[in-house]
């Protein structure tokens, strides 16, 4: 165990290394130079302005240096300041990291709570009309771009039925719990569509062939009840993978919320990278995506060694 | 059933030589349902660049022409003869721009499957074979690229550039399709590799070369050809979410993704305009989820009677 803790932690810094590596290339071919964005447009001509505000931000270092200067940084927590609203990108990032959070747990909740009696009677009534109903659901849901489902969304339930607000934000600590969910459950639910269906259908399939073990065909034998079997005997052996599966879509989601956080106009972190990328701003495409990438991987590997901490087989070694 | 039983019972060879008539009578209603939406799509997408490419001589609406602008029609009309499927927030004919679209998501997909393919597969294939230094390295190049959540390196990616044509955009798409595309011929080399038939081709002295080209490539085919449906799936959904997003390819061209983006303004009026490129999306991904699991489940037993 202690030697594959160390492998693994030495290969996710090589990991981060190189993708901070690579988010630091890719924005810097960004054309145009950021002093442009910088001053009004009657002062592009003054050479001495110019060269004053470049020399002051460091740009005609190597671009070597600059990388070395920006990981140094970011590695203190300090992702530097963006050229066009003169923010910290780590201000940034603080300010809007809880509502990315937030959704992207609560889909991982949705997606994890529905799945579970889903994929479990599925597989209890393998091939009757319920399994039926739900492997098409599941194939629509893993099909239908999770966009266009919050845009349906948005339109029955708040322009059809209008139960809920359809954009914007509440704040746990402004406005309390019950208003923060009703501007959250709509967003989550889109989101959460495709991994629910992934998790159903993973349930199921591993349920099938758990249904067929021996000591299921005990239990069935002492007189348990089927709902019990269900629950203690075949739901147990595989909640293993079921929790690495869940853990693995948690990463994936942060990324996911970008387009969704659009579509409901949501303060969150994918908003800002968005209008970042609208307006050219290096500094805030960079520190985003630096950050983005960093919790996915380390979320990664988390659930990766919680995997192998879990199973006794590879405990025992 | 009885198909199935005939192609048992005459063997291999009748097999072989109507082996795609044999395959689709084989498949199962939706799964020939999701293959004629795919092919009407296609057909759909060719006629329409056909169309531009005649000046718009075959029966088929403008999709640019917006009379609204020039007062001679209200926007978003319903459907009339006219405007089968009715028009949208500038009274362009909703059909006409559902079937220009789909040739960014035909464009798009095709890219990336080759790409895949061609590259991926050949790039897998090596290292699998080869092993040694050039698979550590190559592996680890992926884990970094495979280390972004793939939206947000596209959106890093895409905003580099000013100009985003159709020819750009599935340039990057195809790029970063690679890395899986490698993963998986990587895998499936590795399962081949150790097989008595590579062993008994190395004894006799075949060159390591001719042994990649004949042997494991064409063996990895159908796992590649497998994963192209699901990944151009994957892919049709993310250059929609990059075209709502107006980070694709540029208005005026129609992309079903742009489409609900523009409609999604009058969504208060009528869904409509984002009711019918929503579900095209959706169909088209749907159909080819389909046809992608049918293709892996015969893929899984014909590899395993091996």
């Amino acid at each position: 165990m202690g030697k594959i803790l160390t492998v693994r932690l030495a290969r996710l810094v090589a990991t981060l290394f190189a993708v901070s590596l690579l988010t630091f290339l890719l924005v810097e071919q960004l054309p145009g130079d950021p002093v442009t964005a910088l001053l009004p447009p009657e002062a592009l001509h003054d050479l001495e302005t110019i060269e004053r505000i470049r020399a002051e931000l460091q740009l005609d270092d190597p671009a070597l240096v600059r990388y070395g200067r920006w990981v140094t940084d970011a590695l203190q927590g300090d992702l530097g300041k963006s050229y066009i609203t003169d923010q910290r990108v780590a201000d940034a990032i603080r300010d809007r990291i809880p509502v990315t959070m937030e959704l992207a747990l609560l889909a991982t909740v949705i997606a994890a709570v529905l799945a579970v009696p889903i994929g479990a009677f599925s597989a209890y009534r393998e091939g009757g009309r319920f399994d039926r109903m739900m492997s098409g659901f599941t194939t629509a849901a893993l099909s239908i771009p999770a966009f266009v489902a919050a845009i349906f969304f948005i339109w029955l339930f708040t322009l059809k039925f209008n139960w809920l607000p359809s954009t914007g934000w509440n704040r746990i600590t402004d406005k309390g719990l019950l208003a923060n969910l009703k501007t959250a459950i709509l967003p989550a639910s889109a989101l959460a569509l495709a991994p629910l269906a992934i998790n159903a259908r993973l349930i199921r399939a591993d349920m099938i062939g758990t249904l067929k073990e021996d000591y299921v065909l005990s239990a069935r034998a002492k007189g348990l009840r089927d709902r019990y079997i269900l629950m203690r005997h075949a739901l147990r052996p595989s909640a293993l993978t079921a929790i690495t599966v869940f853990g693995l879509q948690l990463g994936g989601l942060i990324g996911g919320t970008v387009v969704i956080e659009t579509v409901f106009a949501l303060p969150g972190l994918g908003t800002r990278l968005i209008s970042g990328i609208y307006q050219r701003d290096v500094m805030m495409i960079q520190g985003i995506t630096l950050f983005v990438a960093t919790v996915y991987v380390v979320v990664n590997t988390a659930v990766d060694l919680l995997y192998l901490a879990l199973d006794p087989r590879i405990r025992r070694q | 059933m009885s198909d199935s039983e005939t192609v048992i019972q005459t063997g291999k060879s009748s097999s072989k030589r109507n082996g795609f008539l044999t395959a689709i009578s084989e498949m199962p209603v939706v799964v020939k349902l999701a293959l004629f939406w795919l092919v009407f799509i296609v057909t759909a997408a060719i006629y329409a660049q056909i169309d531009l490419l005649l000046n718009q001589a075959l029966p088929l609406q403008d999709p640019f022409h917006q009379p609204f602008l020039f007062g001679d029609a209200s926007p978003v009309e319903g459907p009339s003869a006219d405007h089968v499927l009715g028009t949208d927030i500038l009274s362009r004919d909703n059909l006409s721009r559902l079937i220009h679209g789909a040739w960014v998501s035909l464009i798009v997909a095709v890219t990336v499957v080759a790409f895949g393919i061609v590259f991926g597969g050949f790039i897998g294939a090596f290292v699998g074979y080869v092993r040694g230094r050039s698979e550590t390295v190559v592996m680890a190049g992926l884990d970094v690229v495979l280390a972004f959540p793939p939206l947000v390196l596209l959106l890093a990616l895409v905003s580099i550039y000013k100009v985003r044509n159709l020819t750009l955009i599935a340039l990057v798409f195809g790029v970063l399709s690679i890395p899986t595309y490698v993963r998986i011929a990587r895998a499936s080399t590795l399962g081949i590799a150790s097989r008595e038939f590579i062993q008994a081709a190395e004894a006799i002295g075949t060159k390591r070369r001719s042994i990649l080209f004949r042997e494991i490539i064409p063996n990895i085919m159908p796992a590649l050809l497998a994963y192209a449906l699901i990944s151009a799936g994957f892919v049709i959904v993310i250059e929609g979410t990059l075209s709502y997003l107006g980070l694709s390819v540029q208005i005026p061209q129609p992309t079903w993704g742009n489409m609900i983006n523009e409609g999604r303004r009058d969504i208060r009026r009528t869904i409509l305009p984002i009711f019918w490129p929503g579900l095209f999306l959706t169909l088209t991904v749907v159909s080819l989820n389909m046809l992608g699991d049918w293709v892996q489940q015969r893929v899984a037993v014909r590899s395993s009677a091996l």
